[in-house]
């Protein structure tokens, strides 16, 4: 769950995922005939102190990017967030015998050669320990439920305290020094997507029992990572650098200073005194860069994972019917929100799964556009042409600069398109998650999602699924949970797809959410600085899969 | 004097402790708790987090074991932060603070004081002037507009310091003169209404009518007499300076003290919340009590009873 939005995140940005492959980064220059500079350094932003890099426990963004550094996983994403393998010799499927044929079994063959940062082997016990150590229910991961499906896993995490029986039940074994075998309780085709994931990435036990909560501090932190941290003083920087015993190429950049500068307009000034490479625009400052011809030239900007809408309760009059809520959607001119509010930075969407991940429909939802008269004639139908019958509306969201000018514009779009009068109600960031959580939403509040992977597993059941944990609008369509169900154990790749296509329609058609738009990463970066590869599902720091890849020009 | 100064250290004993009960029950009170995210966790991940940090207990449990903790000088863990101990969080962020703190009420003092008692001593001259246009202008912008100013004209235009961050001299020289211009201009305001009021004194004209020379009437006289004021109002300033200021040390990105207790709220950071709480009452009432003191220094009436 990394917890959404850039834009809509709180005082500390710790912004989530991001963007898309259709559209995905740029290709990388061949460094061949160009002068390198002497000084391999990249120094960007992480906004603020990582909570925790553990990990088994991180689950913010910008932790994330640092975890990505210094550890790598059995398999990982390429620049089109397709699975390939990293310290797995490869992907495993049911041709090569990586998975058995019901789907269950998955089986890891570890690459030769991959060492810790201080020289050992790295073995399949290590990533045993790891996913075990994860589902303990004394780590406390954010994110164990995604590893639900390994047998015993749910059982392990939600006990009140580990046993050996329960230890000794969890589906993940190492068969050897290279092998590692882990058992589903149920078919997952998502499975490799979430095996990819930095929560399963190895971690030595050695290590941990010995330094316990401080083994995330440098030296301790040994991982098999092109980098190691190198120094954290913490809530100022982060200093990783090359790792001398890295197994894989050996990374051009050679040292990488993640600051933790909270305010953006600071960073954005810091980067306009070249103490950056690589800093965020701060939202509503995209005019003032466009503005300035130098800076509007370093522009890097690319299509993020990630889909903001307007979600109702559907339990309460007006929002129990299916006509208003598309009324309200027919009612809301997109294109103006992104083109005059965002200055063109964003996409405008009708649908819920964004491009650049399988799932993307560019046609769906299109009866949802901006239609006044439908949407006037959609109220009248539902026994609103009386808008006095309305029961009072309002609009419950977290009190940010972003968020603010999404709501006012709604509220502009309601009153000048349907003449209905909304009532915004700005909530601190804790309160609206409470709310949220609680599903007690007045009526109508914001919503934002970011890929945790990129695949519609991760992007429908869990939002739109009855009583799922993150259904806050009281949602429930049998028909959809019965697609969804089917879709999760689907092992047919097509089939699945297919499935997840028409809940993705039901959703659609059914409205509980209305769709708004597509976020879109907005950075800054140092015309020196090259190499990077960004994706749509980029951490805190653009182009965080790959950053090894990155170096700096003369 | 030394028996009030411990009666007033131990009266700091139950001063705490109401202020970190009142803290415990608002903290329990707002909504939102610290494993509320923008997707929300699963009830069994929710679950094994408060196990981890004892809130599975009920409140009063929770609140007595604070308690106990405190009296054992252990604030507890941080929820946020990898499980790092509030303590060792405050310690390392203290030095950073108190740093900025001390060279920004340092500066008030240098500079305030004097122009106050130029001012008052050349009252209606040019110096007063500007004295007054000195004190009317940095009382009345705050100090984050200062610390733009500041970021625009010295790194982004002539890069002549760095925008932020700690560990060289340099980065001392912004946050603590956006800091630190607020109080020297209350400085300079109470010096120069103060000395103005000593200035008419009766035993003011005496000293002069005893044909004693200026420096000594200037010193001794006058300004000994004109300071007590602004010992009281400097002494809170220097609590709220060494203690940090949120919206300064986030702009300059220092890694100090003035940000956790903010920060904490946001996360609802329990651990955090109560260890500056308790970190800054501290604070405050230690040098509230070193200000009462040192009234008994400047002014000899004062009788500590």
């Amino acid at each position: 769950m990394r917890r959404l939005l850039g834009s809509m995140l709180l005082l500390v940005a710790l912004s989530f995922l991001s963007g898309a492959c259709a559209a995905a980064g740029p290709t990388p220059t061949p460094t061949s005939g160009v002068a390198l500079a002497t000084n391999q350094e990249l120094r960007s932003n992480l906004a603020g102190e990582p909570d925790n890099i553990d990990p088994n426990r991180a689950s913010f963004s910008h932790e994330i990017t640092v975890v990505k550094q210094v550890f790598e996983g059995l398999l990982s994403f390429d620049d089109q967030l397709a699975v390939v393998p990293v310290v797995a010799n490869e992907v495993p499927t049911v041709a090569n015998g990586g998975i058995s044929s019901d789907g269950l079994t998955y089986t890891f063959k570890l690459r030769s050669g991959v060492k810790w940062s201080d020289g050992k082997p790295v073995t399949a016990k290590d990533f045993e320990y790891s996913v075990k150590r994860m589902l303990k229910p004394e780590t406390a991961s954010d994110y164990a439920s995604f590893y639900y499906d390994i047998k015993g896993a749910l059982e392990l995490n939600s006990a009140q305290a580990t046993t050996d029986a329960l230890l000794s039940a969890l589906g993940v074994q190492a068969v050897d020094e290279s092998t590692l075998r882990v058992t589903l309780a149920s078919p997952r085709p998502a499975f490799l997507q979430i095996m990819a994931l930095w929560s399963v990435y190895p971690v030595r036990q050695d290590i941990i029992e010995k330094f316990a909560d401080k083994w995330t501090e440098p030296p301790n932190y040994v991982g098999n990572g092109p980098y190691v941290l190198k120094e954290w003083v913490h809530q100022d920087h982060i200093t990783l650098e090359a790792n001398p015993n890295y197994w894989g190429t050996k990374p051009k950049l050679q040292k990488i200073v993640l600051k933790m500068m909270a305010d953006e307009n600071a960073a954005l000034a810091a980067y306009k005194n070249n103490e950056m490479e690589l800093v965020a625009v701060p939202a509503g400052g995209e005019k003032a860069i466009f503005d300035d011809p130098v800076l509007n030239n370093q522009s890097l900007r690319y299509p993020d994972l990630v889909t903001f809408a307007l979600q109702f309760n559907v339990k309460k009059p007006p929002f129990d019917n299916k006509a208003v809520r598309q009324a309200l959607s027919k009612a809301i001119d997109r294109e103006a929100f992104i083109n005059q509010v965002r200055r063109g930075v964003g996409r405008p969407t009708t649908s819920w799964i964004p491009p650049g991940m399988p799932g993307f429909d560019a046609n769906l939802g299109s009866g949802n556009r901006l239609n006044v008269a439908a949407a006037k004639d959609g109220l009248a139908k539902a026994g609103y042409s009386d808008l006095t019958k309305l029961p009072p509306i309002t609009f419950q969201f977290t009190d940010t600069t972003g968020n603010r000018t999404i709501a006012q514009f709604v509220q502009a779009q309601f009153k000048q398109n349907l003449g209905i009068d909304i009532k915004l109600e700005p909530m601190e960031s804790k309160a609206f998650q409470q709310l949220i959580k609680d599903n007690n939403i007045n009526n109508m509040a914001f919503l934002g999602w970011g890929a945790d992977y990129p695949d519609p597993d991760n992007w429908l059941p869990e939002l739109f699924g009855t009583g799922a944990g993150n259904n806050h609008t009281n949602y429930s369509n049998p028909e959809f949970d019965k697609l969804a169900e089917q879709a999760k154990k689907e092992l047919d790749n097509t089939k699945r797809l297919q499935l997840w296509d028409q809940a993705q329609k039901l959703v659609v058609d059914d409205a509980p959410v209305v769709f708004l738009f597509n976020r879109e990463r907005f950075w800054l970066k140092k015309p020196n600085t090259a190499g990077l590869k960004t994706t749509g599902m980029d951490g805190f720091v653009p182009g965080d899969w790959f950053l090894e890849q990155g170096y700096i020009t003369k | 004097m030394l028996q009030y100064a411990v009666r007033r250290t131990l009266w700091l004993i139950p001063v705490l402790w109401g202020v970190a009960t009142i803290t415990f029950v608002l903290m329990h009170s707002v909504p939102g708790g610290p494993w509320d995210r923008e997707k929300t966790l699963p009830l069994t991940v929710q679950q094994n987090l408060n196990r981890r940090y004892g809130l599975d207990k009920p409140v009063w449990q929770q609140y007595f074991r604070f308690l106990a903790g405190v009296a054992r000088g252990d604030l507890g863990v941080s929820y946020t932060y990898q499980d790092r101990e509030v303590v060792s969080i405050i310690a390392g962020g203290l030095p950073v603070t108190a740093t900025v703190g001390l060279t920004a009420f340092t500066l008030a003092i240098l500079v305030g004081v004097p122009l106050g008692l130029a001012a008052a001593l050349r009252q209606n001259s040019l110096l007063d002037y500007v004295s007054v246009l000195f004190a009317t202008s940095f009382a009345s912008i705050p100090g984050f507009v200062l610390g733009i100013l500041l970021i625009i004209l010295f790194s982004v235009t002539l890069h002549l310091l760095p925008t932020g961050g700690w560990g060289s001299v340099k980065q001392v020289i912004m946050p603590a003169a956006a800091l630190g211009a607020l109080p020297a201009a209350w400085a300079a305001r109470l010096t120069r209404a103060s000395v103005l009021e000593v200035v008419g004194q009766d035993y003011v004209r005496t000293a002069y009518a005893k044909g004693l020379p200026d420096r000594v009437i200037y010193y001794r006289h006058i300004l000994r007499n004109a300071l007590i004021p602004v010992i009281t109002i400097m002494g809170i300033e220097l609590a709220a300076l060494v203690t940090g200021s949120f919206i300064i040390e986030n702009l300059f990105s220092i890694p100090g003290v003035g940000r956790l207790f903010v920060q904490g709220v946001f996360q609802r950071d329990y651990g955090l919340i109560m260890g500056s709480v308790l970190f800054y009452a501290f604070v405050v009432a230690l040098l509230n009590l070193a200000v009462d003191l040192l009234y008994g220094v400047v002014d000899p009436r004062v009788r500590y009873r």
